[in-house]
């Protein structure tokens, strides 16, 4: 049953754990703010919102992180876990802005596959089992001055947007060891140009802080 | 053995404010705590909340009501002021704060400088003592309701630009203290209408910031206006500048104020050492990196600094960001509580 219960912020922490991710504005439902909480690996999507029709979107929502981030359901209907029982934090941030902001129509690639935006590469992963490990290998094809060394940069994209684990200069793999294509999906475009995915975050981190910046006080 | 606490929150502030004894150390923050989830909670969301009495107040309560802090703080931006004076104004979306378009600024010169007749009856005015009379009304001497009235430094830069006023100081000094002069008749005005409402303290936001001019500049300009305003408004004044202030500690410690928001780029016990008792200090949770983007753990740890050194209120340093998540400022009064139980 979709329903939501009126909690306070202490009981909505008490009951769900820590916010990990946090969407200020739903610019897909009357600007609510949405919150993934995190309590022993299982995920609460929650809002504080009561407007009419909010259960509805929270289901929309928890759909789209199953289908994009093949997350399952775990206790109740908002609540959801990893197969792998990891929490994944990193890149469970790119997959709920996915999920909300339905950003993913626009940046998600059908396949494991897309076009650098640094070159004319194009970058591709396929995934093996290597003894008891899921470990995926990117590789880059078409002309540019040095492969090599954009491939070391996307690894390192991966690397820090995927929390995965670099196993060699062709290779990673999620912390869990386990088979993720949605999210490793999802990675794939932040993980051709960090320092783009790096102004991104920090404009977003900038967003609703007071400071003497922010408030034009330091525009001398 | 858990400590008793005796005091009502209100009771608690207005001793720290007035330098006597608290049953544990209050947590306060003079310049508001609100953040996205508590508007979607009370349904006042930003800017409309800035705007209307009955939704300031209702996201206002939610610092004591939610989050457990010792008073509420109902004027969660800096320039209502400055809009009632006829600043262009940017209200801004829910996530963030809304502000003066400081390209544009109103006035070019001291003659231009006048308080509107009507100053007090602007809705951005009234949003914040209508509130402040709301909640009087809700909570009685529950807890304190801390007003908080922009000073003439921060209005000058809302209406004369913040590089044109910098610069007047330095070519004419003398005139820059006569609108100062002028513009704190501003300050008067909006404290004592708060304080008529029901506010039980003022906090006085003069952003002579760290960044921007130095401690000499705070003695030569400031220093004086302050002493007059804590002779002057009938209630403790807590004044709030950013940045790195150590160097006009000192002085800000001679005003009379009854107590100083600091900002997390002073260390505490360095901060205690600066007004030596001189005036309270109320801070100095990170907001950017500690309360934005760290947990629990990393809060408790600057709380528990904070109590260490002997600040008398605890706060986030500022204006807490409005994605500041539930968790990190729910540590604040626990953390309080814990260390009290261990010391007291």
């Amino acid at each position: 049953m979709t329903s939501l219960e009126i909690l306070g912020a202490r009981e909505v922490v008490n009951r769900f754990g820590e916010c990990v991710e946090l969407v200020p504005m739903d610019p897909n439902f009357h600007d609510i703010s949405v919150g993934l909480y995190e309590r022993d690996g299982v995920s609460t999507v929650w809002t504080f919102s009561r407007r009419p029709g909010v259960e509805g979107r929270m289901q929309d929502i928890v759909d789209r992180l199953v289908t994009l981030g093949e997350m399952e359901i775990a206790d109740s209907w908002n609540q959801l876990r990893f197969p792998c029982g990891h929490l994944h934090t990193r890149p469970l941030k790119f997959l709920t802005t996915a999920a909300i902001e339905r950003t993913a129509e626009r940046d998600r690639p059908k396949e494991l596959e897309i076009q650098d935006s640094k070159s004319a590469l194009t970058i591709s992963m396929t995934g093996e089992q290597v003894s008891n490990r899921h470990v995926y290998r990117v590789s880059v094809n078409g002309e540019a001055r040095n492969p090599t060394l954009r491939l070391r940069a996307i690894l390192a994209g991966f690397v820090r947007y995927g929390e995965m684990e670099k196993i060699d200069d062709s290779t990673v793999s999620f912390t869990c060891g386990q088979r993720h294509d949605g999210l490793a999906r999802l990675i794939l475009p932040y993980s051709r140009n960090i320092s783009a995915v790096e102004d991104a975050l920090e404009a977003d981190a900038l967003r609703g802080q007071m400071t003497t910046s922010t408030l034009g006080f330091a525009s001398t | 053995m858990p400590y008793e606490e005796t005091m009502t929150p209100r009771e608690r502030v207005m001793n720290a404010l007035a330098g006597l004894p608290v049953d544990r150390t209050p947590v306060s923050n003079p310049t508001n705590v609100a953040t996205v989830e508590l508007m979607d909670l009370v349904e006042a969301p930003f800017p409309d909340s800035c705007r209307d009495p009955e939704l300031n107040a209702q996201l206002a309560a939610t610092g004591y009501t939610e989050l457990g802090f010792d008073s509420i703080q109902p004027y969660f931006t800096i320039i209502q002021e400055s809009s009632a004076l006829g600043c262009e104004m940017q209200w801004e979306q829910k996530d963030n704060w809304p502000t003066v378009r400081m390209s544009n600024p109103i006035w070019k010169s001291e003659s231009d400088v006048k308080i509107p007749a009507n100053f007090l009856e602007h809705r951005d005015m009234v949003s914040v003592s209508g509130a402040i009379e709301i909640l009087k009304k809700q909570f009685g001497d529950e807890v304190a309701i801390i007003g908080k009235s922009m000073g003439p430094w921060t209005l000058a830069y809302h209406v004369f630009g913040v590089e044109t006023f910098l610069l007047m100081t330095i070519d004419d000094p003398a005139m820059t203290v006569r609108i100062l002069d002028k513009l704190k008749e501003a300050t008067y005005l909006f404290a004592n209408a708060q304080i008529a409402a029901g506010a039980d303290a003022i906090c006085i936001p003069d952003h002579a910031t760290g960044d921007l001019v130095s401690g000499e500049y705070y003695k030569r300009f400031l220093q004086d206006i302050h002493t007059e305003m804590a002779d002057e408004i009938n209630a403790p004044l807590i004044l709030h500048i950013c940045g790195r202030t150590l160097d006009r500690m000192p002085y800000i410690a001679q005003t009379g104020m009854a107590s100083f928001h600091f900002d997390s780029r002073n260390d505490p016990q360095e901060a205690m050492d600066a007004v030596d008792g001189g005036i309270g200090l109320v801070g100095n949770i990170n907001n950017p990196e500690t309360l934005y983007s760290r947990g629990p753990e990393a809060v408790r740890k600057e709380v528990y600094a904070c109590l260490e050194a002997g600040v008398q209120m605890v706060a986030p340093e500022c204006a807490i960001p409005l994605q500041t998540k539930l968790q990190n400022l729910l540590a604040i009064p626990d953390a309080v509580k814990d260390w009290s139980a261990e010391r007291l």
